[in-house]
């Protein structure tokens, strides 16, 4: 049980961190949660961290990192790397708003403030919904549930984030400004490529 | 390594914020996702295709696509009660129907909204065999035509006390305009005379249907019936008469090697454009070569394999160039010309061989009559015809014309071709381009072949005014309508006895020249100085037809046009001197049977009037079932607007021979209800049932409508469209068939009893009245249909043009040398390059259209003329203009020049482009622009009696059955007047469009100058379809009224109006604007009457017909009396 929190938790943050700019209560997470502050350790190191107040550290540091990370210099979009043109497909064609509506969901974008339903946040954030309902069916014993949905979770992340986020989070290791997206891209990607690991290890043949 | 970083990764399960918390939380799952599991709607659908299977067109949902914009379902779901801010789903009924603006009647489908009903959008016909469900830019116009703030709500009659061209209108109802105009025909027509059998006139622009007026105006014995074609096409049709009795070429451009265009028609323009340029598309992918001649760079030539710019009017000269090489280099398809030319008529034609060894025509007589004898000889008759001589006449490079006998060549028997417009209007003498055209076409075989070029009438389905034997009078077919027994001399002149179509445009020139009228009558016949009656139809003489000032005089004088009427929904300039404004309806409110040769195939759509249909379909019922289509526009809230065939149904029955006198009443009378005109269920379902047999068969066996009272109505109701025969290729040897006594070719029956063959194996036999007519062709024993002709084979040898005093013409030929020039002038056009003789003088090509508008009908169509703001400049070379000293931008006077007279017409000032895309010595401006108004608005209130009244208090809504109960009661009654939406008491004119100008005129001269452009406004009618009026960014100029500018230059053998110019280029004086014109038409008359005297060759006291009796006289069936003429010396 505590793999599944863990995988949910970490989905979560991740997304968190790779959809929008912070805002003080997910920085306050940030920074004082332990576990986090240990995925994260030269956010933890860092001086300024500590030193300036939330505010500048906010506006003069981590959103304007973000903002070029992934506004202006990189492109968090799986069809931009999909895609022969480069174009984002923002329209229904989009190919993982297939698999969003397969299972009911639809993606709020007055919410997102995303462009197409293929953000890297937003593909991290169905995985944490299928962790969670994964959850929900050990909660429930229903095994045939979680064996489906470990089998999902898997398909998932080789059909589409295995396919193109390892390009996103290397190039956002390297353009990155701060300790805190430095690290969050390393942790990213070392997490999606061991999380698939596990999954191929349970999960028969990809479905 | 993952795994061992999986294990640091565990941790994530203590952290003091749960995962759900720190998430976004992006997703949601409620009534948005559900909306859209539960429908049938997906982002992703199976296939892309437009248009639902046949079976969902009473009831098709689809998703809005304004309401789409907003982002589709995944943002907002469907739209339902749970869901309310979801993406709308639109409740369609589609109705077919087929696109009225342009000639090729592509098919369209309107999707009526339910709810409201409108149309929310025009789209294609998918079973339409043609136009297979795609549509140019013209064709989705229909549906800002249907709702243009400005269109004609109501009849209008001029106000009484009033001036034609006061511009001041009462409204009126449709039962006194008929009343009124009924009652001044049929006063005519009892006067029982020839002149009054002449003096009621019907004049089309497109006509876009296949027979159904022209059927009226027989069944009351008019010789009336007159067409826009001479100033359109008539020249293009000329060498199809002359060559096989066939109105016009018809290519099978899919199946083609080479695609020969003589024009920018087909590819991106003009005649039946959008299927053409899909055909051709279909060619090109599979490997086909286009060409394109045309002294400008059209789209077509853009994008050509080979672009070939000849001089205007030079082509046959290129034409002979190829036939020259085919002969000499023996690439004769020998087996088809000896058996489809009528080579043995030529051969055993000793008067005419020796005609043409004595005019050098052939430099030594034949030995024998032999078929080789005949190959000899064209070999030496063409054999002037090099390159040498082609480059000099037509100054084509010559690469380029050694480039296009290579490819010529290399088509094998699959070369396409359509003349039409382009070089033939233009030019005088043009229509030899396409018989010259035809004969190297020919001597490839390639006519009649899969790929090749064909006929006309094999290709088409005219049976819309055919549906008699529904009517008490008209007999199956019409049988019983006796031939009209008149010769309309107004329309047929007796200089012009070989013209292909009526002398139209000439009509205002006629009715003034009293000494032509005195010559005339003097010599015997009965010419009309005035006429009774004149009834435009969706047409605008004045501003498509030359010398517009001519015609506006005509207009205004009541002594030579007693009544006038336009049936008409969109202002325009004619509609400013009528007395009466009848608004009938466009693409979708209106029914016509219409059909053209767009491929090898026989196919019909059926136009109609769509809102109509939509609510008969949903269980309305008319009250007044003859006017059907009036009450349901009506309900509608497009406002009292009505269609032809139901007026002319009710003006026959009721208004012109109410108690049947003249024997008209009978002829449209409903045979199961008698007293009462026929319906259009009745008409139609005859029409089509009676004459398509495979047609009937099909939806008599459908369960679908083998119960319905219509069926083959209602088959074509639900379809739109139908093909009747389709691959049809060399036609011409079809058997002929003998059944019960008789033998059947081209679809009519003669008495097999009579049958005989004679020279050359042409098959004879007597018709139903006992005439000897050719019906077919003996070769190598086979009984064959063969083509129209006399000889029933290609006539490269017209022998009957010899007996209409054209003996040098009889053989395709163009003029060899500068003597031949002069003495064979009217093969030269007027603006050949041996006229050229300023340094500032040009040749102006004028008739390329522009693939955007649509003559009269386009001017308010908002949607066309944001896309169309251009000026329509003069294209001038580059060179040329520098050496002019023009830049891009400049103002010039361009003055016309006629080259018989040598009188000048006037000047209009337009705008420069110098580019390299027009042959060098020649101008490009199409004569489509420049259209004008008088005013901005016009006050006509809104209802003239006490008698306004709702048309309906149902909310409009096909589920809601008291709106489907409810129809307006005596509609178009006095006191019956309907509330008009949104209508407060005074229209726009064309006020997208067309800016305001003023005019001047005196008898002489005439002159225009735009004085105010548009501007956005507010549109109260249909302002839901309209909420964008307030943009407008263009000024409304769309060029200049050069038609006015332009004098008639009447063709001395097809009649056609040639409309090119010679024209000379000045600087723009001081005070000058673009679309100022100048026109001295004064002069005009005279040059009208130089090219009447100086080059036709009419009727005279040796004469004993009007015209030979063989080829077509078109629209109404003569009496053989008819042609009967004795001219006095």
């Amino acid at each position: 049980m505590d793999e599944i929190i863990a995988r949910s938790n970490i989905y979560a943050l991740l997304s968190r961190i790779l959809l929008q700019e912070l805002d003080v209560e997910i920085l306050n997470t940030l920074m004082e949660d332990k576990t986090v502050l240990e995925f994260l350790p030269h956010w933890n190191e860092w001086e300024l961290r500590t030193t300036l107040s939330n505010q500048k550290l906010l506006e003069e540091y981590l959103n304007p990192d973000f903002t070029n990370l992934s506004l202006l210099h990189l492109v968090p979009y799986e069809t931009f790397y999909t895609r022969a043109d480069q174009m984002i497909e923002t329209g229904g064609a989009n190919p993982v708003t297939d698999i969003y509506s397969a299972y009911d969901f639809i993606v709020d974008y007055a919410v997102a403030r995303v462009v197409s339903s293929d953000h890297i946040g937003v593909e991290l954030e169905f995985m944490h919904h299928l962790c969670q309902a994964q959850i929900k069916a050990i909660e429930e014993s229903d095994h045939e549930s979680v064996t489906e949905l470990l089998a999902v979770q898997h398909r998932f992340l080789n059909t589409h984030l295995l396919k193109w986020a390892p390009m996103y989070l290397i190039n956002m290791k390297y353009e990155s400004r701060t300790p805190l997206y430095y690290d969050t891209a390393e942790m990213a990607l070392e997490f999606i490529l061991s999380d698939n690991e596990m999954l191929s290890a349970v999960v028969p043949k990809v479905s | 390594m993952y795994l061992e970083s999986r294990r640091t990764f565990l941790k994530g399960a203590a952290m003091t914020v749960a995962g759900a918390a720190i998430a976004k939380g992006v997703f949601s799952t409620d009534a948005a996702a559900e909306s859209v599991e539960n429908s049938k709607f997906t982002n992703t659908p199976d296939s892309l295709s437009f248009y639902p299977p046949l079976d969902q067109w009473e009831g098709f949902q689809e998703l809005d696509g304004n309401d789409w914009k907003r982002g589709g379902i995944n943002r907002h779901g469907v739209q339902s009660e749970e869901n309310p801010d979801g993406i709308m789903v639109n409740d369609y009924m589609l109705v077919p129907t087929a696109c009225s603006n342009c000639e090729a009647s592509c098919g369209l489908t309107a999707w009526i909204d339910k709810k409201t009903f409108t149309v929310k959008k025009y789209m294609g016909n998918p079973l339409h065999p043609a136009s297979r469900g795609r549509n140019c830019a013209k064709g989705y116009a229909v549906q800002s035509q249907m709702y243009d703030p400005d269109r004609i709500p109501f009849p209008l009659k001029r106000a009484p006390g009033s001036k034609r061209g006061e511009g001041k209108w009462i409204r009126t109802t449709w039962d006194e305009a008929m009343t009124t105009i009924g009652k001044k025909m049929g006063d005519t027509l009892r006067n029982g005379d020839e002149l009054s059998r002449k003096s009621v006139m019907y004049h089309v622009g497109r006509p876009n249907e296949n027979g159904f007026v022209p059927q009226v105006w027989e069944t009351m014995g008019l010789d009336s019936y007159n067409s826009h074609t001479n100033i359109c096409s008539s020249n293009g049709r000329t060498p199809s008469i002359w060559t096989a009795n066939d109105d016009r070429s018809s290519p099978d451009w899919a199946n083609a090697k080479l695609i020969f265009l003589n024009s920018s028609h087909a590819a991106d323009a003009g005649h039946y454009f959008q299927q053409s340029a899909s055909f051709i598309a279909d060619a090109r992918k599979k490997g086909a070569k286009m060409v394109v001649m045309d002294p400008r760079m059209s789209n077509s030539a853009g994008m050509s394999d080979l672009w070939i710019a000849a001089w205007p009017g030079t082509e046959a000269a290129i034409y002979l160039y190829l036939a020259n090489r085919i002969l000499s280099e023996n690439m004769t398809d020998k087996k088809f010309v000896k058996k489809w030319f009528n080579w043995e008529t030529l051969m055993n034609d000793h008067k005419h061989l020796d005609f043409m060894l004595e005019k050098g025509q052939i430099t030594k007589a034949p030995t024998g009559n032999s078929f080789d004898d005949y190959m000899a000889l064209l070999k030496d008759m063409y054999a002037p015809y090099t390159l040498e001589y082609a480059v000099k006449e037509t100054h084509v490079p010559a690469y380029k014309l050694e480039k296009l006998y290579e490819m010529f060549i290399w088509a094998g028997d699959a070369i396409s071709t359509y003349i039409w417009r382009a070089a033939a209007a233009g030019n005088r003498g043009a229509w030899m381009g396409g018989r010259a055209a035809y004969f190297c076409i020919g001597l490839r075989g390639a006519i009649g072949t899969e790929g090749g070029t064909f006929f006309h009438h094999w290709h088409v389905i005219s049976v819309s005014g055919k549906g008699g034997s529904s009517t008490l009078g008209q007999g199956a077919g019409g049988a019983d309508v006796p031939k009209v027994k008149v010769w309309n001399e107004l329309t047929w002149p007796p200089e012009w006895p070989l013209s292909t179509y009526e002398m139209s445009y000439l009509l205002p020139h006629l009715l003034t020249d009293t000494a032509w009228q005195k010559k005339w009558n003097d010599r015997g016949l009965k010419v009309p100085s005035k006429l009774s009656v004149y009834i435009p139809r969706m047409y605008n003489p004045v501003w498509i037809n030359p010398d517009g000032f001519r015609w506006i005089e005509v207009l205004k004088d009541e002594t030579k046009m007693e009544l006038t009427m336009n049936l008409s929904p969109v202002w325009s300039e004619t509609n400013w001197y009528m007395d009466y404004v009848l608004p009938v309806g466009l693409a979708g409110e209106r029914h016509d049977q219409h059909s053209e040769a767009t491929f090898p195939a026989r196919w019909t759509s059926f136009r109609q009037p769509v809102l109509r249909v939509a609510l008969e379909k949903s269980g309305w019922k008319a009250k007044n079932p003859n006017r059907a289509t009036l009450e349901a526009h009506v309900k509608a809230g497009l406002g009292e607007v009505w269609e032809e065939n139901e007026f002319f149904f009710d003006l026959c029955v009721n208004y012109i021979d109410p108690d049947g006198s003249l024997g008209i009443k009978k002829m449209w009378e409903s045979k199961r209800h008698p007293g009462k005109p026929v319906t259009i269920p009745e008409w139609y379902d005859a029409a089509f049932g009676d004459n398509l047999p495979k047609l009937k068969e099909t939806a008599t066996n459908d369960e679908r409508y083998s119960k319905e009272e219509f069926p083959v109505y209602a088959y074509l109701r639900d379809h739109g469209a139908w093909m009747e025969e389709d691959k049809i290729y060399n036609a011409m040897e079809r058997e002929l068939k003998f059944e019960d006594g008789e033998v059947i070719s081209h679809g009519h029956k003669f008495d097999a009893g009579s049958m005989s063959v004679g020279t050359a194996g042409v098959i004879k036999a007597k018709d139903h009245h006992g005439k000897d007519t050719t019906i077919g062709i003996e070769i190598d024993g086979k009984k064959m249909e063969g083509f129209e002709t006399l000889t029933r084979k290609l006539e490269f040898f017209t022998q009957w043009a010899t007996d209409w005093k054209w003996r040098e013409y009889a053989m395709p030929f163009y003029p060899r040398n500068d003597k031949e020039k002069v003495e064979m002038v009217h093969l030269v056009s007027h603006v050949n390059h041996m006229y050229m003789k300023e340094e500032n003088s040009f040749a102006l090509n004028t008739v390329f259209r522009l693939p955007y508008n649509i003559h009269t009908r386009s001017a308010n169509s908002k949607h066309l003329m944001e896309i169309s703001q251009n000026h329509d400049p003069i294209w001038i070379y580059t060179k040329d203009a520098q050496r002019l000293g023009f830049k891009r931008g400049d103002a010039m006077r361009v003055k016309i020049v006629d080259t018989v007279s040598g009188l000048d017409s006037g000047y209009f000032v337009a705008m420069a482009v110098p580019t390299e895309a027009v042959m060098p010595g020649t101008l490009a401006c199409s004569h489509h622009g420049g259209r004008w108004k008088l005013t901005n608005h016009v006050t006509v209130p809104n209802g003239v009696t006490d008698g306004k009244v709702d048309p309906s208090t149902a909310p409009r809504d096909l589920n809601n059955k008291e709106f489907l109960k409810e129809s307006p009661a005596n509609i178009g009654k006095a006191g019956a007047q309907t509330k008009i939406d949104d209508y407060s008491g005074t229209t726009g004119i064309n006020s997208f469009g067309v800016p305001v100008a003023e005019i001047q005129m005196d008898g002489k001269i005439g002159k225009l100058k735009y004085v105010e452009g548009i501007k956005g406004f507010k549109a109260e009618r249909f302002a839901e379809y309209n909420r964008d009026s307030e943009n407008i960014w263009w000024d409304g100029l769309s060029g200049s009224w050069q038609n006015a500018v332009a004098a008639p230059h009447p063709d001395p053998i097809s009649g056609m109006h040639c409309w090119h110019h010679k024209v000379i280029l000045e600087p723009a004086q001081p005070g000058d604007k673009i679309g100022d014109i100048f026109v001295n038409y004064d002069n005009n008359f005279k040059v009208y009457q130089a090219w009447r005297d100086q080059l036709s060759r009419g009727l005279d006291s040796n004469s004993t017909i009007r015209r030979p009796r063989h080829i077509k006289r078109p629209w109404v069936s003569l009496d053989s009396t008819a042609y009967d003429v004795t001219i006095k010396s």
